[in-house]
């Protein structure tokens, strides 16, 4: 079983925020959860090391063209920010002076 | 000329090509219908208020000259397929007010072929879970029996075509999202192989799994989408080469891997085994010994994919944006809110599976199990032409008859295979079984070589002949 203090570690790794109820559920059903995939211990590593589907692609750093699907794209990202102020993302200030 | 919504695409393609109908009459038909029914069976999302018009669009470009044969077809989108301009919201209070600033290559595919969109479809959130329970605006019915799920996470796209609202549907997939729908609706569905189509401007899930493809009524439909949205992409990296579809001599053989099919239903069963034996193909037994960790290497290698792809979430750059009293709290209020129950279980599970220490025993063990699995799956299909599993183990479950999550998880175990090894695979109607009176749509998966999904629309218009 995992420990409560587990789950609470977890919690502020991913950056979730929980009510106690939910906490104690995730206890249970995590801890079944990882008991079932913990099936996987059985095959042993690298017995067929696959050829990896994936490869490096790469591309020039220019910007992109006024006939890519993803020109002149600026207004609509920025209309998405939740907080604006002209073409600025207003965001928290992280880093303070220490007092 | 009232039931233009009931037609096959492929019919309505012919319809219009041959302007006994026009995009017009077919959109109206199909709106018509989805207004009537969605009410009850809550598959939209949205229904989009400018489908007159689309259609309008498509009847001129035909009278310009232009002959696709999807041109003024009416589809319905999943919501998690980015259509800009349009809200799009992967079902969660996360982006519920969120405006998609890009198309995705497939729906810029599906406008150069002229099609028209019916509206957005409702889903599990952000594509997780098997019953489209799990939507923050709540569950979609199945059409065929309104007290049952209609599967997911791609209900909503397969209610909206099982009920008549819309001629055919993309979908997406990580681990059957498409196929079990298919199967609980009496549709046919299509996980394309890997990198057949493009991933670019879908809300990404788990990247390494994720296709887009189609739900429709027939095989055909499936092809005829398949086509249009397929294709090498250079937004998305891990699309293939057109060369890489090939069109290999047939060996008229199905594998079946019978020691994978004790837990199903013995009706499905009894309908699988005559379903397969009736396709003029030889059927052999074939062996997956690694099978068996499919769904956990699954439940391991998807968390983990959704835990990094959804801390893009932070409340920062879009979407729900709540505050706290540091930026800890920002981001732990906004995702703690944001976030539906499952979507919550699923980062965490992610967050557990790749902490330092458990990394080597849990993801480490599921790459190897999937490497495996994708080695035996390869030799299998050397010797035959497709692998036949029944889609799901039994018919649609009732809406809250899966309160457990790990009961929900194991309706995947048949179709997370395909996903760990990115191999094409179909749903196609196989009859129906009875259930408390009502007849309930149940369908065959095959499963093919990577870029063979020829094999699939093969086999699945021999097996529609004989059921028609």
């Amino acid at each position: 079983m995992i420990s409560r203090e587990e789950i609470d570690n977890l919690a502020e790794l991913s950056r979730l925020k929980l009510s106690d109820a939910e906490a104690g559920e995730l206890q249970k059903d995590i801890s079944n959860i990882v008991e079932y995939i913990g099936q996987v211990s059985a095959v042993a590593a690298d017995t067929f090391n696959e050829k990896p589907l994936l490869r490096n692609v790469m591309r020039e750093d220019f910007p992109r063209d006024s006939t890519d699907p993803l020109a002149h794209k600026e207004e609509a990202l920025k209309a998405a920010f939740p907080s604006r102020k002209g073409d600025f993302n207003v965001v928290r200030k992280i880093i303070q002076k220490d007092e | 000329m009232n039931e233009l919504n009931t037609l096959s695409i492929t019919e309505a393609s012919k319809k219009l090509a041959s302007r006994e109908i026009s995009a017009l009459n077919l959109a109206q038909a199909c709106k018509e219908e989805a207004e009537k029914k969605n009410p009850n069976l809550n598959a939209y999302l949205e229904i989009f208020d400018d489908i007159e018009k689309q259609a309008k669009n498509a009847d001129e470009r035909r009278a310009a000259g232009e002959s696709n044969s999807l041109l003024g077809i009416p589809l319905a989108i999943k919501d998690n397929i980015l259509l800009e301009g349009r809200h799009v919201s992967a079902a969660s209070k996360m982006l519920a007010q969120y405006t998609a600033s890009y198309d995705a290559t497939v729906i810029r595919k599906l406008k150069e072929a002229g099609s028209v969109f019916v509206g957005r479809t409702n889903m599990d959130e952000f594509a997780m879970g098997g019953s489209n329970e799990n939507s923050a605006f709540g569950p979609v019915k199945n059409p065929a029996d309104p007290s049952r799920v209609p599967g997911g996470s791609s209900g909503g796209s397969a209610a909206a075509v099982a009920a008549h609202t819309a001629l055919g549907a993309l979908g997406t997939d990580t681990g059957g999202s498409i196929r079990e729908p298919a199967s609980f609706c009496g549709l046919v569905g299509l996980k394309p192989t890997y990198g057949a189509v493009s991933r670019f401007g879908l809300i990404a899930m788990g990247s390494s799994l994720d296709q887009a493809g189609p739900l429709t009524h027939t095989v055909e439909d499936a092809e005829l989408i398949f086509n249009a949205i397929r294709g090498k992409d250079a937004l998305d990296s891990t699309t293939i080469d057109e060369s890489s579809f090939q069109s290999p001599t047939r060996k008229k053989k199905i594998g079946v891997p019978r020691h994978l099919l004790a837990g199903v239903d013995q009706d499905v069963l009894d309908m699988f085994e005559k379903t397969v034996t009736s396709l003029g193909c030889e059927v052999v037994d074939v062996t997956l010994s690694s099978a068996a960790l499919a769904l956990p290497a699954y439940y391991i290698i998807m968390p983990a994919e959704v835990s990094t792809n959804l801390a893009r979430f932070d409340g920062v750059r879009y979407g729900l944006s709540l505050k706290g009293d540091s930026l800890l709290e920002d981001y732990a209020r906004t995702r703690g809110e944001g976030f539906g129950k499952e979507v919550r279980r699923r980062i965490m599970l992610g967050t557990y599976v790749l902490s330092a220490g458990y990394y080597d025993a849990y993801f480490g063990k599921a790459t190897a199990a999937r490497d495996a699995l994708a080695w035996e799956v390869r030799e299998v299909l050397k010797n035959v032409d497709v692998i036949a599993t029944p889609t799901t183990p039994s018919p649609a479950p009732k809406l809250g008859e899966k309160s457990d999550p790990l009961a929900m998880y194991l309706l995947d175990i048949f179709t997370v295979t395909a996903n760990l090894t990115g191999n094409p695979a179909i749903s196609i109607p196989m009859g129906t079984l009875q259930r408390e009176g009502k007849a309930l749509p149940i369908g065959i998966q095959f499963t093919a070589p990577h870029a063979d999904e020829e094999a699939l629309f093969n086999i699945g218009k021999t097996l529609e002949a004989k059921v028609h």
